[in-house]
Parts: structure tokens; C-alpha cells; sequence
């Protein structure tokens, strides 16, 4: 082997390194600075961003106190029912012998845009009859036409009379709908992924339980759950950080209106609507905050499965 | 290995060869437009809208030589805050909030009309005097008003007027006729109002439209311009009464088509303006800007301006409006040009003729508008007895939104206005 200089490796490292420092170091560098700035950007103001967010002085512009809590309706709504169904699905889909066609029905929305299917569901949510297959159906059937992506009610209020309006009510009716249509979108690649983990299962472990007596359900509870429960966490983290950093759906389906508001819709709001960069700059860094241990939690997990390889 | 390192080598230096032969030409090219080049103008129009102004600018890129590189788009007021905050401002904006255009114009990014010839003249011999005073900012004029619409608009359907003997109230009618109104028509069994408050992140917009014009007609003027500039907060109960007013007409049972708070809020307000002219009509009145000609005549594509839909006043006889500003960030030879054509009766009478375009120009004459709707829009905003600039759009950025918001709150939860004026209130900056 020639002697090999110092900088070698570094030199290769250059040009990632660069477009890492401009597109990620600087952006977040910059945010973490703003956030302690006015909105000009101009005086320190130290955390009087931060105590807005804590505050929530302007409860009909930004509701921050709401964006916070529908993140966390997307975060364990929307993780828990896509992997629920998606693994329902996998282990229902290894089933049936039109395998391949009801997978690819399922997994077909992953591969719409998601402004695309946004406009779409706007359709399907939409409070005239005539339009709205939602509406029409639940019209069809006795119901009443609910205004999907504006009512702010709770569900509960189906089952009783009307729902206690002053308690609060973290799953709104038009804040489930949007979850919903995350759900739709992320199924498929749950199942996928799932579905492939699945298949790694030996069979002999299957015939095992069944010879010793084990019924399908026990099977599913006792074998595959855990032996799946690697593939399982990383398509949760996946889903995780979609949940938190979900915007487009949102935005294009109510502008983050009726509260629907998520942190990534408000910082865009904060910062390029109302033009206040330091309220806008502080959430982003309460997201990336948010995202921070999911991520060191996934990378752990990466590192670990590695070494063990 | 030196063969790969001369190849590197060779392509290095081409590579910084075409760049200088590109940076030569592009020198050479601004040279040879240096008296009237490309304006880039930010504004908020697509479709018809769009086809309009650019056969509106196609005179003056034949008379000048020069052409207009035009971005349209909705979200402007995003846009606008990114390309001024990252020192990329576009040579023309024309929106249609004033909010954001004091600030810049308070920070000192904006270019009066002065820094051009002939331009600050041109506006201040032609123009209405409320639409100087909201263009001017510190004693200083930086920008002037086209397209303007009225908001004094009720639409109906003068057939099914005529067929159940209903009367077209006038602006010397008040309030109470137009409950009464409302009331006589509820009673022959057809739902008097459409309302829809429906408009992606805006939605509220046309709440806040209907609250402005009663609150004008019910408290007058120097109440209105106190809500803008902050001496009258909306806690006010003049203020209040005017929303209570505005529940009158959306949340009493059986006014509107909608069937209530969750139908408006549900409801866009384009498709708002359809049924009383659908066959049989659904409601008998709609409350929208002079646009929403537009809606109707697009839907119903043989419908007759006065004959199967037309207007009359809002009752009370003052009128709010909306209009684009036109504002300039440099005083370039193209820029000054460009506005000086925009500014011009000659300019505005092109779109006025193909319809759609109210001038507030006075030298763009009632004989121009190609329709009595349009004319009597024109009639209306150049002759009302008290104009004022709409409310929210006056008002800008933060408290603009949370007025919006307040709408829809409104709606669904009418029983709570006061901590929800309140909160309006807080957003004022």
C-alpha cells in the first residue's frame, strides 16, 4: 500500500460534506438563531418565542396549544391504526390466492401524490351530497351530512346527544377525517414492508405451534407478532416522523383552518403568512426537538442491528 | 492515472470557459436592453383574469418593447414576505391586502410613485381621494389602486322576484326591510339566504365581508375607520352588534339554504352564489362582492346579466370594496413605464372593455363598461355616498386572519362572541 495522505479521505468527503453544511447545518443553525430573534429578525428577545408557544396569546391565528396536541393525535393515531391495518392486511393478504391483485389495490394510494390525494379526499369529504361520496352514503343510510373537514366537534357526540364542549376534545371530528387520509396513504407501505417480514417466518416454526396444538389466533399473538417485532418498529419510527412532520395533507385540505392546525403547518403560517420568524423559527425548533429522539432512537436501532449481523 | 488527471484537467478549464463566454453574453445582453426591458411582476391572477391582463399589457409591450414576465399566484402574500425577506423582490406587486404594503413602505423597501414622471400626477388627478389616502404612507404616495370591485352587492334572481311579487330593496332601504324581506320570502317556503364561508386557509373571508358592510351602514364611517386603525377595538358594541346582525341572517332557522353554521362553514363560497339561479331557485338572495357575476355566469352559461340574475344595494347605502394595489420596489426606466401604463385610463379601459374590471380611474367613463351589471358596479363604487376599503383586507397579517377565524368560530359556537372579540382583539400588533 503507497502512503496515503491525511486529507485523502476528506477530499472525497468534500462535496457531501458541503451540501450537507448548506442545506441542513446552515438551515438549522439559522432557525435555532431566529428563534431567539424578533420577527424581523432583527433584537434578541431570549425566549419570549418560546413562551408564545407556551402561552398561546393569539388562540384564533395560532393556536399553538392545538397544533401541539393534533401532532399528538397524528403521532399515536395515525402510527397505531397504519400499522394495525397494515399488518391485518399483510397476514390476511399471504392468504388468498388474488394475493398480488388486493396488494397492489392497497398499496396504489402510496404512489398517488400527496397533494393529489388531498384534492381528492377534499372531494370525498365534501359537505354537498351531490359531490361528497362520504355524505352521500351516510345520507343513503339515514344519517346526516357532517361537514368532515370543518366540524371541530368530537366524535362521541354521534353516539350521545351532544358531546360537553367545554371539556376539551382532542380528536375532533375534522381532525380524524385528516388522519384518516394519512391512514389511506401510509397502509400500503406498512403492509409491504410487513408483508415481506412475514414471509422470512419459517414455515417449520408455523407447523410447530400448529402441531402443538396452537390455534391461528395464538399463532398470530405468540409467534409472528414477535418474531415481526423488528420489522414492526421500523415501520413505526417511519411512520412517526411522517405523523410529526406531516404538512401537505393538512395544508391543501384546510389551510390548517378549523382547528386542524399541525406544528409544521403553523411555523409556515408564523414565519411566510403573518411574517413573525421568531414564533415561526421557535416551533420549527420544537419539531425538530420532537423528531430528535425518534430519530437517535432509529439510528440506535440501525447501529445495533448491524453489530449483531 | 495522468491520462484521467489531464481529462479532469481539460474539462476544468472548458467548463470555466463557457461560464465566461455565458457571464460575456449575458453583459452584453443587458446592455442592449438597458431602456426598456422585462418587468417582473408578482400578482394574484390565473385563468380568465390572467388573459385579460395580458391583453391589457400587450400595448404597451408593442409601444415599448418591452414584455412583462408575470407570476401569478394565490398564496402572493407568502411569496412576497420570501423573495422581499431573502433580497429578491420582484419589480411590481400587485395584491389585494395593504397591510403588508404599509409595512414594507414603513421599512423604507418601497419606491414612492414621485421617483417616476408623470406617475405620482397621473394618480393624484384621477384617483379617489380614500384610495390616495391608502396608498400613502408617512405623508409619502407609494402605490395606486386598479381592479376594484364593489362589496355592496345582494344578487337575486329578478324572474323569480317577479313571479312572487318581491320588491328589490334600494340603498335608502334599511336593516329591518331587509329582514322583512327576508321574512316574506321564508314564509312562501323558499330559504331566503346562500351563504358559504368556505376558502382553504381563508375561510371566514366572506363573513368578515358581510360584517364590514353592516358594520359601515349600522355605525357609519368614523367607527369603521376606528376598528382599522385600532382607536375602536373590536370589543367595541358597535362592533359586536354588527356580528350579531351578520347571525341573523346565518344562524336564524330555516334563512339559509345551508341549514346552519356546519352547511356555511362547509360550504365554498363560489358555489354559494348558484342556488337562486338554479331551476326551481334554491334561496332567494345571495351576499357576495360584484365578482361573483363571475361565478354565476360561469356556471350558468346562458344567463342574462339583468334578466336572469342582477343586483341591488346593501341596504343602508354605504358600500365597501376590494381593489389590487400596485406598488413598485425600483424606480428602473421598464418599471416606471410599466406603471405609468397601468395607471392610465388607456391601459384600464382594455380590460374594462372585455368585462370583469371596475376602474376607479375617473377618466375611464360609465360608456366603457360592456354591460349594465358592470356599469351599475362601476356607478356604485365611483358615486357612493360613504366608500370604504374592505375591513380586513385594511387591516393585514396576523389580525386579518384571526378576523377570518373569529368567522368560523362564530358560527360554530355563537353563544361565546365576546371571548371570541376578545381574541380577535389580542391579535391586533
Amino acid at each position: 500500500m503507497v502512503g496515503r495522505r491525511w486529507w485523502t479521505p476528506w477530499l472525497w468527503l468534500a462535496p457531501a460534506l458541503a451540501l450537507l453544511g448548506v442545506f441542513l447545518v446552515y438551515p438549522v443553525v439559522d432557525t435555532l438563531r431566529r428563534s431567539f430573534l424578533d420577527e424581523r429578525s432583527k433584537n434578541f428577545v431570549g425566549f419570549d418565542n418560546y413562551q408564545f408557544i407556551i402561552d398561546n396569546p393569539q388562540p384564533l391565528v395560532s393556536d399553538t396549544h392545538s397544533a401541539l396536541l393534533n401532532n399528538v393525535m397524528w403521532l399515536t393515531l395515525f402510527t397505531a391504526i397504519t400499522v394495525a391495518l397494515g399488518l391485518t392486511l399483510a397476514v390476511l393478504t399471504g392468504r388468498v390466492r388474488y394475493e398480488a391483485v388486493a396488494k397492489s389495490a392497497i398499496f396504489i394510494p402510496m404512489a398517488v401524490s400527496f397533494v393529489a390525494a388531498s384534492v381528492i379526499w377534499r372531494f370525498m369529504y365534501e359537505f354537498n351530497t351531490d359531490i361528497g361520496t362520504v355524505n352521500a352514503t351516510v345520507t343513503s343510510l339515514g344519517g346526516e351530512s357532517t361537514a368532515w373537514l370543518q366540524n371541530t366537534g368530537a366524535p362521541q357526540t354521534w353516539l350521545t346527544e351532544r358531546g360537553p364542549d367545554t371539556l376539551p376534545q382532542p380528536i375532533q371530528i375534522n381532525n380524524f377525517a385528516l388522519i384518516m387520509v394519512g391512514v389511506w396513504m401510509w397502509t400500503g407501505f406498512a403492509m409491504v414492508v410487513l408483508s415481506a417480514g412475514l414471509k422470512g417466518i419459517s414455515t417449520e416454526v408455523l407447523e410447530a405451534a400448529r402441531v402443538d396444538g396452537a390455534n391461528e389466533w395464538q399463532i398470530f399473538r405468540r409467534i409472528i407478532v414477535p418474531i415481526l417485532s423488528p420489522t414492526i418498529v421500523v415501520v413505526a419510527t417511519t411512520l412517526v416522523i411522517q405523523g410529526l412532520k406531516k404538512f401537505d395533507l393538512v395544508w391543501v385540505m384546510t389551510g390548517g383552518r378549523f382547528k386542524t392546525d399541525v406544528v409544521a403547518t403553523l411555523f409556515y403560517k408564523e414565519a411566510f403568512r403573518i411574517g413573525d420568524f421568531g414564533v415561526g423559527a421557535a416551533l420549527a425548533v420544537v419539531l425538530l426537538l420532537w423528531v430528535l429522539p425518534v430519530m437517535v432512537i432509529s439510528i440506535r436501532r440501525f447501529q445495533f442491528q448491524e453489530e449483531t449481523r | 492515472m495522468f491520462h484521467s488527471k489531464r481529462s479532469w484537467l481539460l474539462l476544468i478549464l472548458f467548463a470555466m470557459a463557457a461560464f465566461a463566454l455565458l457571464a460575456f453574453v449575458a453583459c452584453e445582453e443587458e446592455e442592449e436592453e438597458a431602456e426598456i426591458g422585462t418587468v417582473d411582476v408578482l400578482g394574484i391572477w390565473g385563468d380568465e383574469e390572467l388573459v385579460s391582463f395580458n391583453a391589457m399589457v400587450d400595448p404597451w409591450e408593442l409601444d415599448t418593447g418591452g414584455s412583462m414576465a408575470f407570476t401569478g399566484t394565490r398564496d402572493i402574500t407568502t411569496v412576497l414576505t420570501t423573495r422581499v425577506e431573502g433580497g429578491n423582490p420582484p419589480d411590481v406587486a400587485i395584491p389585494a391586502e395593504v397591510g403588508r404594503f404599509q409595512q414594507f413602505a414603513g421599512e423604507g423597501r418601497l419606491t414612492p410613485l414621485s421617483a417616476c414622471e408623470g406617475l405620482e400626477k397621473t394618480v393624484r388627478d384621477n384617483y379617489p381621494e380614500g384610495f390616495i389616502d391608502l396608498g400613502t404612507v408617512d405623508g409619502t404616495l407609494y402605490g395606486f389602486f386598479m381592479k376594484a370591485d364593489t362589496k355592496g352587492t345582494i344578487w337575486y334572481n329578478p324572474g323569480f322576484f317577479a313571479d312572487n311579487g318581491y320588491e328589490p330593496l334600494t340603498a335608502a332601504s334599511t336593516w329591518d326591510d331587509l329582514i322583512a324581506l327576508s321574512d316574506e320570502i321564508l314564509a312562501d317556503g323558499t330559504p331566503p339566504w346562500s351563504v358559504g364561508v368556505e376558502s382553504g386557509e381563508a375561510s371566514g373571508w366572506p363573513g368578515t365581508d358581510w360584517i364590514q358592510q353592516i358594520l359601515l351602514n349600522e355605525a357609519g364611517g368614523a367607527v369603521y375607520d376606528g376598528v382599522i386603525d385600532g382607536s375602536i377595538p373590536f370589543t367595541d358594541s358597535q362592533v359586536k352588534d354588527a356580528w350579531e346582525k351578520f347571525g341573523e341572517i346565518a344562524l336564524t332557522e330555516g334563512y339559509t339554504v345551508q341549514g346552519g353554521a356546519e352547511g356555511i362553514n362547509a360550504t365554498n363560497f363560489v358555489d354559494s352564489t348558484y342556488p337562486p339561479f338554479e331551476s326551481p331557485p334554491e334561496a332567494a338572495l345571495v351576499y357576495l362582492g360584484g365578482f361573483a357575476s363571475g361565478f354565476i355566469t360561469d356556471q350558468f352559461s346562458d344567463a342574462v346579466a339583468g334578466e336572469d340574475f342582477d343586483f341591488f344595494p346593501f341596504p343602508g347605502g354605504g358600500v365597501t370594496g376590494g381593489a389590487n394595489i400596485v406598488y413598485a420596489f425600483n424606480d428602473d426606466a421598464t418599471t416606471c413605464s410599466f406603471l405609468n401604463y397601468l395607471a392610465s385610463a388607456e391601459g384600464q379601459r382594455v380590460w374594462v372593455d372585455r368585462g370583469g374590471f371596475t376602474s376607479v380611474n375617473s377618466q375611464v367613463s360609465l360608456d366603457s363598461y360592456p354591460d349594465p351589471i358592470s356599469r351599475a358596479q362601476a356607478e356604485q363604487l365611483t358615486s357612493a355616498e360613504v366608500f370604504r376599503f374592505d375591513l380586513d383586507d385594511a387591516i393585514g397579517g396576523a389580525l386579518q386572519l384571526a378576523f377570518f377565524d373569529g368567522v368560523t368560530q362564530y358560527l360554530a359556537n355563537p353563544d361565546d362572541l365576546d371571548d371570541l372579540l376578545t381574541n380577535i382583539e389580542a391579535a391586533r400588533e
